[in-house]
């Protein structure tokens, strides 16, 4: 028999907080693969920013033993980041896989992405086991998801295994599943190395680690490898598995799960989706799918104390080990100084990033308005693109500009569909369709510029519908829009760092609110300050702080200066966290205030 | 029992130890004597020195037929001289202050966070022998200091029983060394006043008094929980006058709620009235842990806005002025000459001790202070301890802010070429860009190198003092 028949590679698919980490937990419990008393949950989210928010962002395999009638099985789990801005290493992971776990929350239904995630799982051609979770709970009403499973994605769910990951319920029964209906992987031990990247990151000693599935061949420390994408070649140090910690072995034969190490310096070398060969007997065709991670999003982060730029610098260069998709290139406001304008995949990732920033590495951070990458033709000259507002040429070179455009896919109870579908037309969305999946669930197709969704529209969603709609959405190319840039005058001078590309029909009522938000944000100076916002030298909207008329210590009463000076000396320390702009001070919250305004 | 001790002394005192004391007793009473007749000889000069420049003042507009803004001009040119006198005077005084927190109310204003207690006499015989063993324990450190100003400050002193003042000068004068004129001031309020402490404090040495007066709507002030009548006010004063104290001071607030600013005008039209000679003006402040901070967070008070407080502030300046008052300090207002010598030294570089509870002190580089709870003041005291509970000694860095924060209060202003060799740092280079704007936006200026806040913008010194630091 040969030995990858006891080989069974999955992944588990599901919306957001359906309970797939909680799923992966159990596993690794039931199969005794770490003591339990070296448990955490959420064991496989290994950054705290994930257990905490109870998010995955970086998957972590793992390989278990599992004993099934008498046999001992190889299981390699494969988890895989729920949101959407993750979605291309999702499709990555889903290669690596014969076989996936479709767990949908028993209260919840399918969401949108729970069909995202199958979709990409059809398209890796898995097999999929449908599992119904969360059925200890009393709202949970397992037939009708059952149903839904069966309506809307169109496989059959009837024996779907109820299970609660919580509590451990029927564990067992998916672990047999798997066994049963996931397809063993076909490679060919003998046949030249072909491995998958679905994943790297970075460790300080042992360089760029390359998470790898191995389709065909064998790969042993000493050899030399070729990363097909970049060319590039290195020696191997290092193969093993994932255990879930990693764990040497001699050597990772087709079918396996494991990691390779080769002393590469630098993570970019190891791009998601290459494929690695040997350098002496390549395989002739890589595995297909390859794509670059493009950022879709961009904002500016300054260290809110200038000295800090060289920390900064470093914190990330650090993170870039880890995450390739994180873009960053210096870049210099008149506001806030030195600083790097940094691309991310998308709002959650910009999240994480400067959480991370703020948290790993104890930077305080300005962060700049997101802005998303638009394409201007200037006159006689190429197309390029710009993704910093203050790049932005004058009205007057402008021939035409073009701005990102998304693919967007809701899911919602009838119930809020008027709500949605107002949002999304305010948030100029072209309507494309509608279908009704069920009673309690229609699906709304839209076209709509990405600029308008990288605000606050997921949250928007979410508080129309009292949490029932999901989203997703995917890059669909570029169309000409009406552009404009909008610039902030505080006390007369241009705050480089609060500008905004903004649609010309949005501009009034994003200038309004913007400077109503600023006038609430900005304390009060010895001076009064008008904030306008200006188009092209017109000025759309106005708000004045007016100047501060009160401000003195009572009586040092009986000699008591200590208590004075240290209020002095906190409102002082108050000051120092404020930005200077020409004579107006600014609170590192006004940029990112311009965030939560509404319309 | 008196003669115990007296036999226990003479057993214990060596006979050239006694004969000291027996000197030195005399020499205090001798003292109050000779500081009582020149005090009355004083007060008669200033007397006849006010009519004098009155008479002239009249004379020279009369002969020059001067005009309303010439009176004005005439007055500012005053007080600029004024001005570089206490410059002159204040600049150079290096003598001690000594303060005296008394801390005992009849009842504690609602707005009040300060340290005081209501309770009867045996608490104020408590207190008293805790103050005068802690006023022993600085003998020898303070030896060779020398005091020239005593402020007797609570709490409300005017509640102690009767003697007390006269007994705590005494105390005082036999155990800190003074030179010159002592300026020597006590707190009352106008409720607790009678014409036997009054005669006490002048037998005590009291040159100085300051009244609680608040405001003379005493609607307004029942309404934050202090209970004085216009009869109080009224009485105060009289007896005040009637005793010959000349250099009197009252205390006044703004700000308060329900207070309108014609409440503001008729109260500071009062003082002027009365001849007043030193009028503090605070807008009121809600700190924390008051009763009237609760009132308010319950909604039975309503706090008066910042305008208000501001158009009061202003007319306070105004009318003032037109009396002949100048601000020689944020919230102190003063006839030239008689602005409080022992506030100064709080707003510079000067040494002062306090002692009683809760008392801050700033001696020899550190600035420190006692307990702000009686039984733990006493406690240790009684044990052999200072009641001392923090003691920090101010780095330059701190002093510097200090300093600006300090010097700037004062219409005087900051003196440059002082700060200079006080700090190594010369403050137009280091707050080059601030000092242009903020002169350039005229809300300071700089005089004979003094750097001044302008005075339309003392309110918000606060802001102006922020940008320097």
């Amino acid at each position: 028999m040969d030995r990858q028949d006891k080989i069974r590679n999955f992944c588990i698919v599901a919306h957001i907080d359906h309970g797939k980490s909680t799923l992966a937990d159990r596993f690794i419990e039931f199969t005794n693969t770490v003591a339990k008393r070296d448990m955490s949950a959420q064991m496989l989210d290994s950054m705290d920013i994930e257990r905490e928010r109870g998010i995955t962002i970086k998957l972590t395999p793992t390989t278990m033993k599992y004993n099934y009638k008498g046999e001992e099985y190889t299981l390699n789990l494969i988890d895989t980041p729920g949101h959407v801005d993750f979605s291309y290493e999702v499709s990555r992971s889903l290669m690596a896989c014969e076989g996936a776990i479709l767990v949908v929350d028993a209260t919840q239904g399918v969401q949108a992405q729970t069909l995202a995630n199958v979709y990409l799982a059809f398209d890796a051609k898995l097999e999929i086991i449908p599992v119904i979770n969360k059925v200890d709970l009393p709202s949970a009403e397992p037939s009708r998801v059952i149903k839904e499973i069966e309506d809307i994605i169109g496989i059959p769910a009837e024996d779907a295994p109820l299970i609660s990951a919580k509590t451990g319920l029927n564990i067992e029964e998916v672990l047999e599943r798997v066994v049963e209906n996931v397809p063993a992987p076909k490679g060919d031990t003998n046949a030249p190395l072909k491995a998958l990247i679905f994943d790297s990151y970075y460790d300080s000693y042992k360089g760029a680690v390359s998470m790898v599935c191995i389709v065909d061949g064998k790969v042993r420390a000493g050899d030399i490898i070729k990363f097909m994408q970049t060319g590039k070649s290195f020696e191997v140090t290092e193969v093993g598995i994932f255990n879930p910690k990693n764990c040497e072995c001699e050597v990772l034969q087709a079918g396996d799960v494991g990691y390779i190490c080769a002393s590469i310096k630098n993570v970019a070398d190891t791009k998601v989706g290459d494929t690695i060969t040997l350098l002496n007997e390549p395989t002739n065709k890589a595995l297909d799918g390859f794509k670059v991670a493009v950022p879709m999003v961009f904002s500016g982060i300054f260290p809110l104390d200038g000295s800090k730029y060289e920390e900064l610098k470093e914190a990330l260069e650090k993170l870039q080990l880890n995450d390739a998709s994180l873009h960053f290139e210096k870049e210099t406001s008149t506001a806030l100084g030195h600083g790097f304008r940094c691309g991310f995949l998308g709002l959650l990732h910009m999240e994480i990033i400067n959480e991370r920033l703020e948290r790993e590495f104890n930077l305080d951070l300005i962060t700049t308005a997101p802005s998303v990458e638009y394409k201007i033709k200037e006159v006689n000259k190429e197309p390029y693109l710009i993704s910093n507002p203050s790049f932005m040429p004058s009205v007057q070179a402008i021939e035409s500009m073009e701005e990102p455009m998304v693919r967007m896919e809701i899911i919602t109870p009838p119930d809020y569909l008027g709500n949605i579908m107002d949002l999304c037309s305010e948030r100029r969305g072209e309507y494309k369709d509608m279908q009704y999946l069920d009673a309690n669930r229609t699906k709304l197709n839209y076209i709509m510029p990405l600029n308008e969704i990288v605000y606050d529209f997921f949250d928007k969603i979410k508080s129309l519908s009292k949490g029932y709609a999901s989203m997703d959405y995917e890059l669909c190319g570029y169309q000409e829009s009406d552009l404009v840039k909008m610039d902030i005058l505080l006390n007369g001078d241009i705050c480089d760092a609060l500008s905004i590309i903004v649609h010309r029909s949005k501009a009034y009522g994003r200038g309004r609110a913007l400077c109503e938000k600023l006038k609430e944000v900005i304390p009060r100076h010895l001076f009064e300050i008008p904030i306008q916002a200006v188009i092209g030298g017109k000025v759309i909207a106005r708000e004045t702080i007016s100047a501060v008329r009160k401000d003195v210590l009572a009586k040092c009463y009986g000699g008591d200066v200590t208590r004075k000076r240290k209020l002095l000396e906190k409102q002082k320390e108050g000051k120092k966290r404020m930005r200077k702009l020409g004579s107006v001070e600014l609170p590192s919250e006004a940029f990112i205030s311009i965030l939560k305004i509404e319309d | 029992m008196k003669e115990e001790e007296f036999n226990q002394d003479e057993v214990s005192l060596s006979w050239k130890e006694e004969l000291e004391q027996d000197v030195r007793e005399e020499t205090i009473d001798e003292k109050i004597e000779r500081r009582l007749e020149e005090m009355s000889k004083r007060r008669l000069e200033e007397k006849q020195e006010a009519e004098n420049a009155k008479q002239q003042q009249k004379a020279l507009w009369a002969s020059k037929k001067i005009n309303k803004f010439d009176k004005l001009r005439y007055r500012e040119q005053k007080c600029r001289e004024w001005e570089v006198r206490i410059v002159n005077q204040n600049m150079k005084d290096d003598k001690l202050g000594l303060y005296i927190h008394i801390p005992f109310c009849d009842r504690k204003c609602d707005y009040c966070d300060f340290v005081s207690y209501s309770m009867g006499v045996d608490a104020q015989h408590e207190f008293k022998d805790a103050l005068f063993k802690e006023i022993e324990m600085y003998r020898t450190q303070c030896e060779k200091m020398v005091f020239n100003s005593i402020y007797i400050g609570g709490g409300t002193p005017s509640v102690m029983y009767e003697g007390f003042i006269y007994e705590l000068a005494r105390k005082i004068y036999s155990t800190f060394h003074f030179e010159g004129d002592i300026e020597f001031t006590i707190e009352v309020n106008p409720n607790s006043v009678t014409a036997n402490k009054l005669m006490e404090y002048l037998q005590a040495g009291v040159n100085r008094v300051s009244v609680g007066v608040q405001c003379i709507d005493t609607k307004i002030l029942r309404n934050v929980g202090r209970f004085q009548t216009i009869e109080n006010i009224e009485n105060a004063f009289f007896l005040l006058q009637k005793m010959g104290f000349i250099n009197t001071s009252a205390d006044v607030m703004i700000g308060l709620p329900n207070q309108s600013l014609e409440a503001v005008r008729e109260t500071i039209e009062y003082l002027v009235e009365k001849n007043v000679k030193h009028i503090s003006v605070y807008t009121l402040q809600v700190e924390e842990n008051t009763q009237l901070y609760k009132n308010i967070k319950m909604g039975k008070i309503k706090p008066l806005g910042d305008e208000a407080c501001i158009k009061m502030y202003e007319l306070v300046n105004k009318m003032l002025k037109k009396a002949g008052f100048v601000r020689y300090e944020v919230s102190n207002f003063a006839i030239p000459t008689y602005e409080s010598r022992h506030n100064f030294k709080y707003w510079k570089d000067v040494d002062y001790l306090g002692l009683g509870v809760s008392a801050h002190s700033f001696l020899e580089g550190y600035r420190f202070n006692n307990t702000p709870r009686l039984d733990e003041y006493i406690d240790l005291i009684n044990n052999g301890n200072l009641p001392v509970i923090n003691r920090d000694f101010i780095r330059d860095s701190e002093r510097r802010t200090e300093y600006i924060m300090l010097s700037l209060r004062l219409a005087t202003g900051l003196n440059l070429e002082k700060f200079r060799k006080r700090f190594k740092e010369d403050l137009l280079k280091t707050r080059a860009t601030q000092i242009q704007n903020l002169i350039k936006n005229g809300y300071v200026y700089i005089e004979d190198g003094f750097l001044k806040i302008a005075e339309q913008h003392f309110y918000v010194s606060n802001r102006i003092i922020l940008e320097l630091l």
